[in-house]
């Protein structure tokens, strides 16, 4: 979910500065263009031959001779020009790359795209043969085979040629194990699983899927091997077991002859060719860099305002509906936040990240943020810390009025009700503020839990360290006292042991535990404002219920004020007093929590709460007929995954049976790891069971072969959850759609058109849109791409697997509503893989609960959720909090003490 | 080197799910690590050593290499027949083997020494350059990494990184060569590791290390070793600076992208003091990565070395294989090529350990 930093907060963010980038490859193609020129008219530039000692009417030059004008550079011990040299030297060394780079790219590419994609014992030894050659020194190498080409040296062509396959031996291992690596990492992408599922060969994977996402490393590794190339050119000649100095000019071989020069204040013959190979070597490595910048994904952005909110509304109707705050709740608010605006220079213009946003956080209350993706929540949060990057420029006011420093006593009530009286509070402006003023605030008033607790720890330091740096950032305390604090904070959080866990590393804890520690170091030096930034969307359900209790309690006990940032409406009625609605930077609606779902004033909080699935409440399809055939039986299915050198091997399927029939939605649900998206890879042969047994529509498919699967696999569709990964970036949507009709049936070019046309518009999108890429489409759209895709073949059996669970939740209301319509109409079965409850609620005919790959409980959907017999089916469901307070209220199983 | 090896050193997740963590059963995590490493450097020895000899053969058979011309068939085939070269490769090849386990590396063809010899003396050299190297390298890169890292896309970053690349674009001996250029105006040592008078005297040293620094302390003269390092001076420049430059770049681009880690983030957010957030949290945990790739310029370093001590005449191993080169003794080639595969291997090994030692995640 969350990639750090701000990319993900706000797209369209792009580093600024590029004047400097663009002066650098400017530089270096400039240099490469002039060694490429020189090269080629190399004859006619040279006043003298290579090797000429003497000019055309037999006047000798003279060895070592100064630079003049009938010699620029002077001349060698040898007594030949200098200038001609180093100008048939760049023909010499521009040959030799041009080879070597692609002799070694033909070799090495499709050795890394075949290791990489096949693996097995074929990718074990070359991965081994080519990591010893890539660990020997390169030059030794190129020596020992320029040695082997040629016996050390020859005449032109076959000592440049030689010299080159050299060169090749040497970079082939780079080739391949940067292709291998990215192999690797493609080969995992939903996309190719995709096409996969529906039975492209082999080949066609390797060609249009992997290597034309891989390809793109190339020119960035090209560059970089050409200034390598150059450089053990050179050092070969240095050696002498270059090329033969009668055949052509090297720089290497010069520069070693003039090495006893340099000792006798001989400048020019050493300095001319050195300069000509660092030149040329830089201009090599500076367009390479360059390539690497503008290539480099993480700074590749798609513009746009990052909102992919499906509720539109007109500008009229934005007005805001904000709740008169009395001024005193305002003068005893902790956080007041005024006309707060957040901007972003980016390549584009100023993207704007929130307007004009004003509210205020009382004592001791939960305030809730919540909005759709793209809505300023998070950058909200950042900025008042001052945690943007230095693009974003923050106008406004965020004032914090702070007690009489910790320790001034509880404050009680959890609405927002001020302490009592004695709060003399100092005010102090947060916007604005340089860095260092802000570090004084950051942990000590206002503190931060962040999203993903696996990466807002510190992976190489102990928890206790870092909780320690946290209290000594403000508070003078020795570091013994400082550790006994950190023991008594996760002790407080509810971390067992917390003696021994203070000195364990992040990856030993589990991911609850983690969060624990992160709001552990939030509540260190007692802050009254507790920032938290969706602290529970990476956990799983049972955990989040832990997580929400435990902040609330702090809450209570500590009466610390809680900002909390979600986009779960479940969440909000869970636990929040007041809420704030955000839509694309702006806010339209502040209310108490008990109001804003009774009576939600604005049209935005209206159509968001009605998108927004309730668990218990959905009135879900009726099982079907049980006498209907059934298209996908899982009978006995085990799935183990080998462990890793003496670990023993993890058991993901626990003997699972079940069985969907045609027309029937079979909700799979359980937590991380309980198995459910192994279930559905290998229903459709992406994984092979260890034992049992899957059928389609009668026909065994689990251990097939799959030349043998592939005409069974018509039968079935698959649609992934992620959607920026699902669709291949380099294909266009309609070739994406194509391909399964392409793969398996014999229509004509002019049909698959049509019928790419007609899918598209069965998924509500316009036939236009079949030429355009998967970037420009919104997340919402490109499930409906991989949805069109997955229907294409008209399939009996179609596997979701959290389809809707990355897409914001008005988007998510309506590619599910048409999934329902679609499933309606073409009646196909469907194994819908998800972890939310309430998802499950309004779309399944019946229910499979699983956890730790056993299955728990299977029935009805009204049995299951409803009344669920297991009590780990009932645990699940009580802590999925329902976007309902008054119901929640009364959901919550044991009141907070 | 570089970039590429950025991008190749990070290797993307397996798609196999991790086992549960907490599992402990059997040996501690750090020493199944450890052995799991230890299991993959034999194989890769074994790959290498084979390699070389394969190579080393195919060009024939080393004393025609040698002596070919200057002896008759018949001589040439009494002297195949002495070194038992005229038996079948593959019975070569196990003897080949089952003495390097003995710490035979054979003789040269040329001057009829014990390949070990000549690392012993020669190797001492070699050790003592990259050692020297490795101080310049790591006194210039990872400072000058950080300075550029702190100021991105400023003047100074700007200024290190063009520094940087022009370190690794030139040529250790064109660096040499202009190190001569610039400091024998002075009468500044460009060649050799000390004077001969020097050198005598230093040999006379009980124990004797042939590192000559050390020999210089062990002999007590100040003026020794003052002089010692005073030769040592420029070839420690020109390999350093090359290595620096790769240092600088790689350090430099790791603290930038752990500085965009979250963990960074959650750090200022706790009010931690800037310098504090980058010289605790982010150098240390870029220096993981970092780590892994100086493992590979060891190789880098050993390839300089040639170069390096080719151009100031310091008789390290280098210098040897060079000449031994020159003179096509391919039996000392053989050898020495074999003792420097397994000094990488070695050294890949010990960097797998120093990253454990780093990154818990990989000692629990």
């Amino acid at each position: 979910m969350a990639r750090a930093g701000v990319q993900r907060l706000v797209p369209g963010v792009v580093r600024q500065s590029h004047g400097l980038q663009r002066f650098m490859l400017l530089l270096g193609f400039g240099l490469v263009l002039l060694f490429v020129v020189v090269a080629v008219f190399a004859p006619w530039i040279a006043p003298y031959g290579f090797d000429a000692d003497r000019t055309s009417d037999g006047v000798v030059f003279g060895a070592q001779q100064a630079p003049s004008s009938s010699h620029w550079f002077g001349t060698t011990v040898g007594g030949t020009d200098v200038f001609s040299r180093v100008v048939y030297g760049t023909r010499t060394a521009m040959i030799v790359i041009a080879l070597a780079v692609v002799l070694s790219s033909v070799v090495g590419v499709p050795l890394g795209l075949v290791s990489g994609y096949v693996g097995g014992a074929l990718d074990r030894v070359l991965v081994l043969v080519m990591d010893a050659l890539y660990a020997f020194p390169s030059l030794l190498l190129a020596i020992v085979v320029s040695i082997v080409l040629s016996g050390g040296s020859s005449g032109a062509f076959g000592g440049i040629m030689s010299a080159a396959l050299s060169i090749t031996v040497i970079f082939v291992p780079q080739y391949f194990r940067v292709i291998r690596n990215a192999t690797l990492s493609v080969k995992t992408e939903p996309y190719v699983d995709a096409a996969r599922v529906v039975g492209v060969r082999t080949p066609r994977i390797m060609f249009r899927h992997v290597f034309s996402n891989v390809a793109q490393n190339l020119p960035i590794i090209g560059t970089l091997n050409a200034s390598e190339a150059i450089l053990t050119l050179a050092g070969l000649g240095f050696l002498g077991f270059g090329i033969e100095p009668s055949a052509a000019a090297e720089w290497g071989y010069d520069l070693n002859k003039a090495l006893p020069d340099a000792t006798n204040g001989i400048w020019w013959t050493g300095v001319f060719p050195g300069l000509a190979i660092v030149l040329v070597v830089l201009g090599v490595t500076l367009v390479g860099e360059s390539l690497n910048d503008v290539l480099n994904p993480l700074l590749r952005t798609r513009a746009g305002d990052g909102s992919e909110s499906e509720i539109q509304l007109d500008d009229d109707a934005a007005a805001t509906v904000a709740e008169d705050v009395p001024t005193d709740v305002r003068r005893a608010a902790v956080l007041s936040l005024s006309d707060l605006s957040v901007s972003f220079s980016t390549d584009a213009g100023r993207v704007r990240a929130v307007r004009d946003l004003s509210f205020d956080v009382a004592p001791g209350e939960v305030l809730a943020v919540v909005g759709e993706s793209g809505s300023g929540k998070s950058v909200t949060a950042r900025a008042v810390l001052g945690l943007l990057p230095s693009t974003a420029s923050v106008e406004g006011s965020a004032v914090l009025r702070s007690g009489d420093g910790p320790g001034d006593g509880r404050r009680t009530g959890p609405a927002g009700v001020p302490g009592d009286g004695r709060r003399s509070s100092t005010e102090r402006e947060l916007v604005g503020r340089s860095q260092r003023e802000l570090r004084s605030v950051r942990g000590d008033e206002v503190s931060m839990v962040f999203q993903e607790p696996s990466t807002a720890l510190d992976p190489v330091r102990t928890v206790g360290w870092q909780i320690v740096q946290g209290i000594r950032a403000h508070r003078s305390v020795s570091a013994k006292e400082a550790r006994a604090r950190a023991v008594e904070l996760l002790e407080l959080v509810g971390l067992p042991d917390p003696e021994q866990r203070v000195d364990y590393y992040p990856h030993q804890l589990s991911g609850g535990q983690k969060q624990r520690v992160v709001i552990a170091m939030a509540i260190a030096c007692d802050p009254d404002v507790i920032v938290a930034d969706e602290p529970t969307t990476a956990l799983d359900v049972t955990v989040q219920a832990q997580i929400l209790d435990l902040l609330l309690s702090l809450r209570d006990r500590l009466g610390t004020a809680i900002v909390l940032i979600t986009h779960n409406m479940g969440v909000v009625a869970d636990v929040a007093d007041r809420v704030v609605v955000m839509y694309r930077g702006r806010l339209v609606e502040t209310a108490p929590v008990d109001r804003l779902f009774a009576e939600p004033r604005h049209p935005y909080t209206r159509a968001l709460l009605d998108a927004v699935p309730h668990l218990g409440r959905e009135d879900g399809p009726e099982p079907v007929d049980p006498s209907n055939e059934v298209v996908l039986d899982v009978d006995d299915l085990v799935v183990e995954f080998a462990g890793r050198l003496g670990q023993p091997a993890f058991t993901a399927v626990d003997h699972v049976s079940l069985q969907v029939r045609r027309g029937e939605v079979l909700g799979l649900v359980g937590e991380s790891g309980s198995g459910k998206s192994t279930i559905g890879r290998t229903a459709v042969g992406l994984q092979q069971p260890t034992s049992g047994t899957v059928s389609v529509s009668g026909t065994v498919v689990s251990g097939l072969s799959d030349a043998r699967l592939r005409p069974l696999r018509s039968r079935f569709g698959f649609v992934f959850q992620d959607p920026a990964s699902s669709l291949n970036p380099r294909m266009s949507i309609g070739d994406c759609i194509a391909e399964p009709l392409r793969v398996q049936t014999d229509l004509s070019s002019a049909q698959v058109d049509a019928k790419v046309a007609s899918l598209l518009e069965s998924v509500q999108l316009p036939a236009s849109y079949a030429a355009r890429f998967g970037h420009e489409l919104s997340g919402g759209q490109r499930q409906r791409i991989s949805l069109a895709r997955a229907i294409a073949l008209d399939p009996d059996l179609l596997i979701a697997d959290e389809p809707t669970s990355a897409l914001d939740v008005s988007v998510q209301a309506t590619v599910l509503e048409l999934f329902a319509e679609l499933q309606q109409r073409v009646g196909f079965a469907c194994l819908f893989i998800s972890h939310d409850l309430a998802v499950v609620d309004s779309l399944a005919n019946r229910v499979a609960v699983l956890q730790h790959g056993r299955l728990v409980e299977q029935g009805s959907r009204e049995d299951v959720l409803r009344r669920p017999q297991e009590a780990y089916t009932q645990r699940l469901i009580a802590a999925v909090p329902v976007p309902d307070p008054a119901e929640q209220r009364r959901r919550r199983p044991t009141p907070m003490p | 080197m570089s970039s590429a090896e950025v991008l190749a050193a990070g290797e993307p997740p397996t798609p196999v799910p991790a086992a549960p963590s907490g599992s402990r059963r059997g040996l501690p995590p750090l020493a199944r690590y450890l052995l799991v490493r230890l299991a993959l450097v034999v194989p890769m020895i074994w790959v290498l050593v084979t390699l070389v000899f394969v190579l080393l053969r195919v060009i024939g058979d080393p004393i025609t290499a040698a002596q070919g011309g200057r002896l008759t068939p018949e001589q040439i085939a009494e002297r195949k027949a002495e070194a038992g070269l005229d038996r079948p490769l593959l019975v070569q090849y196990w003897e080949y083997l089952s003495g390097l386990l003995h710490g035979d590396f054979g003789r040269s063809l040329t001057d009829n020494q014990p390949i070990s010899e000549v690392l012993r003396v020669n190797g001492a050299a070699t050790l003592e350059l990259s050692f020297y190297a490795l101080v310049v390298a790591f006194a210039v890169g990872v400072p000058l990494g950080r300075l550029a890292a702190r100021y991105r896309d400023r003047l100074p970053d700007v200024a290190l990184r063009l520094f940087a690349i022009v370190a690794y674009a030139a040529p250790v001996f064109f660096v040499g060569l202009l190190l001569k250029l610039a400091f024998t105006p002075f009468g500044w040592p460009s060649s050799g590791r000390a004077s001969t008078s020097t050198l005598l005297t230093l040999e006379q040293v009980h124990p004797r290390t042939n590192i000559l620094l050390v020999d210089a302390i062990l002999w007590g003269d100040p003026s020794y070793v003052l002089e010692v390092l005073q030769y040592a001076l420029l070839p420690a420049l020109a390999l350093g600076l090359l290595t620096g430059g790769v240092f600088l770049r790689l350090v430099r681009i790791n603290l930038l992208q752990t500085m965009r880690a979250e963990y960074v983030t959650s750090a200022r957010a706790r009010g931690m003091a800037e310098g504090r957030v980058i010289r605790k949290v982010a150098f240390r945990n870029a220096l993981v990565p970092v780590v892994t790739v100086m493992g590979m310029q060891v190789a880098m370093l050993l390839a300089g070395a040639v170069l390096t001590e080719t151009t100031f005449e310091w008789k390290g191993i280098g210098y040897a294989l060079a000449e031994y080169l020159k003179a096509r003794d391919f039996l000392a080639v053989q050898g020495i090529v074999t003792v420097i595969a397994l000094v990488v291997c070695v050294a890949s090994f010990l960097i797998d350990v120093i990253v454990a030692l780093v990154d818990p995640r990989v000692r629990f």
